[in-house]
């Protein structure tokens, strides 16, 4: 598998490093004020009194509104990097952070060995309006699955969308479950979930049937064109050798990456107590 | 001579004439030359003893010179053709390959067998051992040791007469010897840290010697603190010796038992701080700290700075030995007698100079052991029973330029992200968690995950300053901002500019349908970039720290108030700190401080507290500047009484002043609310400070206690104050009270004030009863804001009028009484988050009138606490949705009334948006100024010295604006600041999640 795994987060952990110490004037004092005039802006012509349009009730300023949904969907992301889901990886296009392509893998049961690829669409008034959208690139054989659009039914998990106690990270664990525990009740695919009930030899013949479809369009082009969409290509030590020896080395890295540019913070308190310098080598008193 | 020839001498041509030539050869010019020098050299000896030369142990350096004049004056033409002689000689014995394995080379063996080393020696000795003669020798012997092909010191009979050379010289005060001496001193330790094994023989010859152990080291301690290369030298040589110790434990306990190297150090600052001025000259008011171009110019200052920086040095490489001894001599040979009293000088400048000097102290310290020395001298130190920290803190909320310098200290502390420094600043008070509802703990932890906190605190926005309004490129509004770099050419421009930041923000996967319609606050995601920065290395630094301190671990109920506190009579210090405070304003009123309006000058209310402080009516030799006639005796009620009367008011008024002090308000409002309710219920209880010793003190009646204490601070300063009752009641003629009375008398001096209040409120009628019960409410995030309207509201005319003092009695002091109040805290139960924090939130409060540098400073710090991801720290600060107990202000509240502030302000000034807009291009000038100068002066480090741009490149003055409109350069921070703070709670939503392991 090598998907498009560089993921920008990382890569400012590992060069965010600023001497603090240098100077007790504000690092970034000029920061602090107004951002440097860009050499050759163009003044923006459109009418600034747009943006008061959005102004909203409680003084809110719209101007920041987009800062707040990226950032929500940022602790998200890290919610399901937390959740270490078996089986599921998903990054967020390139485009728009409202669109995370994602491949679940299938480890027993009647789906074993089915990869599916899919794409979740959060929507825009996140997390305020409805539930994320799930759709498979190819509609597996699900009765939950749509056998046309190839959504799956996450509505029926999450009736009313739930700040703070919902997060996408269930919806994709929930999208994993499904395989697992097949539900018939109100299918999306009614052919599916009939034959589960009545004739489930022929229903797992058409999973299998599905699944094998499924894999065999694994290596296929993205069905959205986006430079963070997954892809897989068949293994080539040329290229993807590199990556897995990368792959298997970096836990080791980053404690060498913090040896060398340590901030390091000071601390002469005993574990256990608050007492300032309760540590053993403690300095001289008088 | 004879060695600065050899020394000049083209030492490769040497090799080159040398390189052919057989050492058979060499070996026998060698005798030859020596042949003919031993002739002259038999000639003056003494003893004419041609084969066996008496032992150098017994030849003493006085009865070699005293031979000299004995024997007369050797002809010159003889001394020079020694010379010539022992010259070639040098050139063969330094160009001497060693033998085989090892072995000595032939000629170094017949120098060894013929003692050569030694009859010279002893020759320059019988000749006058003039400094010249030194300088000779010293030189041949640097050339020879620096220049030697084998090793040379191995060998008794070239070492033992280099040491007795050396220690001849050890007294010597002519500065080329002492230069030469040094030098090869230095070249000796090189050797010896390349080969420590010549070691041993250092000892042994030196002991010979019978006087100092290890001559090396010995010599060149009296060099440590000497200034210009000499003294650099010197430091070098020392250093590698102390390197040397770290493996040798020999070495280590040798410097450390039988030298005086440690004390020579430590009290070598002592000295050399006291030769720096005492007063610095302060360039413009924008100063707080010291930057390098400025000690650069103050030589002492730069030794000092040398000799502190080589005590780092010490430390980093010694034996821990050395490093322990040397650490409690820096704190009881320096911090404790020398900087302590320092910091508590008489005048105000002192007091700056010396805090700037810590501050810089500071800075230059590196090793984690010195820094302790110092950070555990602040936080743990006494003087005079007060803590140096508190001193420090109270001192913040001085209005001259010691609170900016000590804002600049405190800027310095936190930023080294030391558990103890914040453990003693912040953290013990937050982790009982008393300062929120008991229902708010779990919050603690709570992730804010839409933002939440970011939007109230941008919600706060003035509207004069909102982004919508400014034109660019003041903001820049643009719906460019999460499209891809080169979708727009506008953006790559705004790349070339911000490379740093477009770099970091290409390959995100942003979105180009969020925000697409709608104008973005570009200049934010600066700011985010920065918190992600500041965070994140937070986040690293504060990896060793012992606890997370998240509400959990240290466990609240384990540390509750009083078991943090130090069993120590804690207001008692603190009113001696703010007393000394108040000393220091005395002499200093400086008329340029506007004339007093709201917030008024701070001068003679600090004066006036002063008085009421030591509870002495009029101390007229110490208030010189009291422009009050002293109040002329017995012509109304007693004068303790008139005291507190003049308190009251002052309460009053004070409370006035204040009045979008949250915190106090509601003090007072208790403390008259109770005075009501004890009129009803014709007082059965009877409020109290002497109560303290009853173990729970209701609430009510704790905030008795605290208003009590805001109106009489000194006198009454209930509860635990009552050592300090005793010592300064005693002390007064008038309260006539022993030390056994001194509880009793404070009982009396509480009813009468009582009274007192009573007397007031009955005169200002029900009002206040009404806007107490508003005031009392549950505070609830949501209503605070009305309720700050409310209060701002309340009309405090009929105090103000009935006040009998003009003026000179409107005091902030309010502030103070905040800090004092705040800091008897461990002893009340009421919430307290600690005096550090309170000075900061006042001082925040009055940011309109505060000037720039203040601001930015004040900001910068509260913006570097708010990047601490301590949960404790973090909720108490940023998260607007956690519930605080009343008495407990947050940052929030304050930032809110500082909007309520501006927009007032801007209600009542028309041309106050135009002035905002000038302000705005000119703080973005200055922006653009900084970011060019750091670039072309800083280009490689990243070091920046922001301090150099503030003082020299200021752009020209606003035209159309002065400095001192300090209200509307206020506001533009203010704006920016809440950006700054809500980019902060963004990123933390995010960093502060992310599993370590990633």
């Amino acid at each position: 598998m090598s998907a498009n795994t560089s993921r920008k987060r990382t890569d400012e952990e590992q060069s965010g490093h600023v001497d603090q110490r240098a100077s007790p004037v504000r690092t970034h004092f000029g920061k602090k004020v107004l951002p440097p005039i860009p050499k050759n802006a163009t003044p923006i012509t459109k009418p600034a009194s747009m943006g008061s349009a959005a102004h909203s009730a409680n003084g809110t300023h719209a101007s920041y509104g987009p800062f707040y949904l990226e950032y929500a969907l940022l602790a998200e992301f890290t919610l399901v990097i937390k959740q270490k889901l078996p089986g599921i990886y998903v990054q967020p296009s390139y485009k728009s952070a409202l669109m995370w392509f994602g491949v679940i893998f299938i480890r027993h049961g009647l789906y074993q060995d089915g990869v599916f690829k899919f794409t979740v669409y959060i929507p825009d008034n996140y997390p305020d309006g409805e539930s994320p959208k799930l759709v498979f690139d190819i509609p597996v054989f699900h009765p939950l699955v749509d056998p046309v659009s190839g959504e799956l039914d996450v509505r029926r998990a999450f009736t009313k969308w739930r700040r703070n106690h919902n997060h996408i990270w269930q919806v994709l664990m929930y999208a994993r479950t499904v395989f697992y525990k097949i539900n018939t009740t109100e299918p999306l695919n009614p052919e599916a979930a009939v034959l589960y009930e009545k004739d489930v030899q022929l229903f797992k013949s058409k999973v299998v049937e599905s699944v094998k479809l499924c894999n065999s369009h694994l290596f296929d082009q993205p069905k959205i064109d986006d430079p963070y969409a997954i892809s897989f290509s068949p293994w080539n030590p040329a290229v993807h050798e590199e990556a897995k020896e990368r792959m298997f080395t970096f836990k080791r890295r980053p404690e060498e990456h913090h040896k060398g540019t340590q901030v390091s913070g000071l601390s002469w308190v005993k574990p256990g107590s608050t007492q300032p310098f309760s540590k053993e080598d403690s300095p001289p008193q008088s | 001579m004879m060695a600065s020839v050899v020394a000049n001498g083209n030492r490769d041509g040497q090799a080159l004439v040398l390189k052919g030539v057989d050492p058979e050869t060499c070996l026998i010019v060698f005798k030859n030359h020596w042949a003919q020098v031993v002739k002259i050299l038999e000639k003056h000896d003494p003893l004419r003893s041609s084969s066996t030369l008496p032992s150098l142990g017994v030849l003493s350096i006085s009865s070699g010179s005293s031979g000299g004049s004995r024997f007369g004056p050797i002809p010159g033409d003889e001394a020079s053709a020694v010379q010539n002689y022992v010259e070639h000689m040098l050139f063969l014995l330094m160009e001497e390959e060693s033998g085989q394995a090892g072995a000595m080379g032939p000629i170094l063996e017949f120098v060894v067998m013929e003692n050569v080393m030694e009859r010279l020696f002893v020759w320059s000795l019988r000749r006058e051992f003039t400094d010249d003669m030194k300088l000779e020798q010293l030189k041949m012997y640097e050339m020879l040791v620096g220049q030697s092909r084998q090793p040379l010191l191995h060998h008794k009979p070239i070492l033992r007469p280099l040491m007795m050379l050396l220690s001849s010289c050890s007294g010597t005060a002519a500065p080329a010897v002492e230069a030469e001496l040094v030098l090869l001193l230095h070249q000796l330790c090189c050797v010896l840290a390349k080969d420590p094994s010549i070691l041993e023989l250092f000892f042994h010859t030196s002991e010979d010697q019978g006087a100092a152990n290890f001559l090396i080291f010995s010599l060149l301690i009296p060099f440590i603190h000497r200034e210009g290369t000499v003294g650099q030298q010197a430091r070098d040589a020392l250093l590698l010796i102390m390197s040397l110790s770290a493996e040798n434990e020999r070495v280590a306990l040798h410097v450390a038992e039988n030298t005086y190297f440690c004390p020579v150090l430590a009290t070598g600052l002592s000295g050399l701080y006291s030769s720096l001025p005492t007063k610095l000259e302060v360039p413009s008011e924008e100063w707080h700290c010291l930057h390098k171009e400025e000690w650069l110019r103050l030589p002492s200052l730069v030794q000092f700075l040398n000799s502190l920086e080589f005590c780092n040095a010490v430390i980093q490489v010694a034996h821990h030995t050395i490093r322990d001894q040397l650490v409690a001599y820096i704190y009881n040979g320096f911090l404790l007698p020398v900087l302590a009293p320092a910091l508590h000088k008489l005048t105000l400048e002192e007091v700056m100079t010396t805090t700037a000097y810590l501050d810089l102290f500071l800075r230059s310290v590196t090793e984690p052991a010195l820094l302790q020395t110092f950070l555990s001298f602040i936080l743990l130190h006494q003087h005079e029973g007060v803590y140096i920290l508190d001193t420090l803190v109270s001192r913040i909320n001085t209005p001259f330029q010691l609170g900016t310098v000590s804002l600049s200290l405190f800027r310095t502390l936190i930023g080294f992200y030391c558990e103890d420094v914040m453990l003693q600043l912040v953290l013990k008070y937050l982790i009982p968690c008393n300062h929120m509802m008991l229902s708010q703990r779990r919050v603690v932890k709570e992730r804010d995950f839409y933002s939440a906190s970011a939007a109230k605190i941008l919600a706060l926005t003035p509207s004069c300053c909102s982004p919508d309004r400014s034109p660019p490129p003041l903001r820049q509004l643009d719906s460019i901002l999460f499209s891809k770099r080169g979708e727009t050419p506008n953006n790559s421009s705004n790349t070339d500019q911000q490379s740093s930041f477009s770099e970091e923000d290409d390959g995100s996967g942003n979105s180009c349908t969020i925000g697409s319609e709608i104008y973005l606050d570009v200049s934010y995601l600066h700011y985010l970039y920065d918190a992600r920065l500041s965070i994140s290395s937070c986040i690293q630094a504060c990896q060793v720290w012992s606890a997370p301190y998240d509400g959990e671990n240290p466990p609240p109920e384990k540390y509750q108030p009083g078991v943090l506190e130090e069993p120590m009579p804690d207001s008692r210090q603190t009113q001696a700190a703010l007393k000394r405070v108040a000393q220091l304003l005395v002499p200093h009123r400086r008329p340029s401080l506007p004339p007093s309006k709201e917030p008024p000058s701070i001068t003679q209310l600090e004066l006036e507290w002063d008085d009421s402080f030591d509870a002495c009516p009029v101390q007229a030799d110490e208030a010189p500047v009291d422009p009050k006639p002293p109040q002329p005796p017995s012509s109304g009620p007693p004068k303790h009484i008139q005291e507190m009367r003049r308190s009251a008011i002052m309460l009053v008024k004070g409370s006035y002043i204040e009045e979008n002090d949250f915190q106090d308000d509601v003090l007072v409002y208790d403390l008259i609310a109770k005075k009501d309710a004890s009129e009803m219920e014709q007082t059965s209880d009877e409020p109290s400070g002497s109560s303290s010793d009853e173990a729970q003190p209701g609430l009510a009646e704790v905030s008795v206690k605290n208003g009590l204490s805001l109106t009489l601070p000194t006198t009454v300063m209930a509860d635990n104050a009552k050592t300090s009752l005793k010592s300064k009641v005693n002390g007064q003629t008038h309260c006539n009270g022993n030390l056994q009375n001194a509880t009793n008398t404070s009982d009396d001096l509480l009813a009468q004030y009582e009274e007192l209040i009573h007397s007031l409120v009955s005169e200002t009628g029900g009002k206040q009863v009404i806007a107490d019960e508003e005031v009392r409410k549950p505070v609830t995030v949501a209503e605070e804001e009305e309720k700050e309207e409310e209060e701002e509201k309340m009309d405090f005319t009929p105090f103000t009028a009935e006040t009998p003092e003009p003026e000179k009695l409107q005091s902030p002091f309010g502030s103070i009484q905040r800090f004092r109040s705040g800091s008897s805290k461990g002893s009340y139960a009421l919430p307290f988050t600690g005096p550090f924090i309170s000075v900061l939130l006042s001082r925040l409060e009055n940011m309109l009138s505060n000037t720039l540098h203040v601001n930015l400073l004040l900001t910068g710090i509260l913006a570097q606490l708010a990047a601490y991801p301590q949960p404790l720290l973090r909720s108490f600060l940023l998260n607007t949705n956690l519930v605080f107990q009343p008495t407990v202000r947050s940052l929030y509240q304050v930032l809110a009334t500082v909007k309520n502030q501006i927009e007032e302000l801007a209600a009542c000034r028309k041309d106050f948006s135009e002035l905002i807009t000038v302000a705005q291009h000119w703080l973005l000038a200055r922006e653009t100024l900084f970011i060019t100068a750091d670039k072309t002066s800083s280009s490689g480090s990243n070091k920046h010295e922001g301090g150099k741009i503030l003082k020299n490149s200021l752009p020209p003055k606003p035209k159309a604006i002065s400095l001192d409109q300090t209200e509307v350069f206020a506001t533009v921070l203010f704006s920016e600041f809440l950006k700054e703070l809500a980019a902060i709670a963004q990123e933390h939503s995010i960093l502060s999640y992310i599993p370590m392991e990633e």
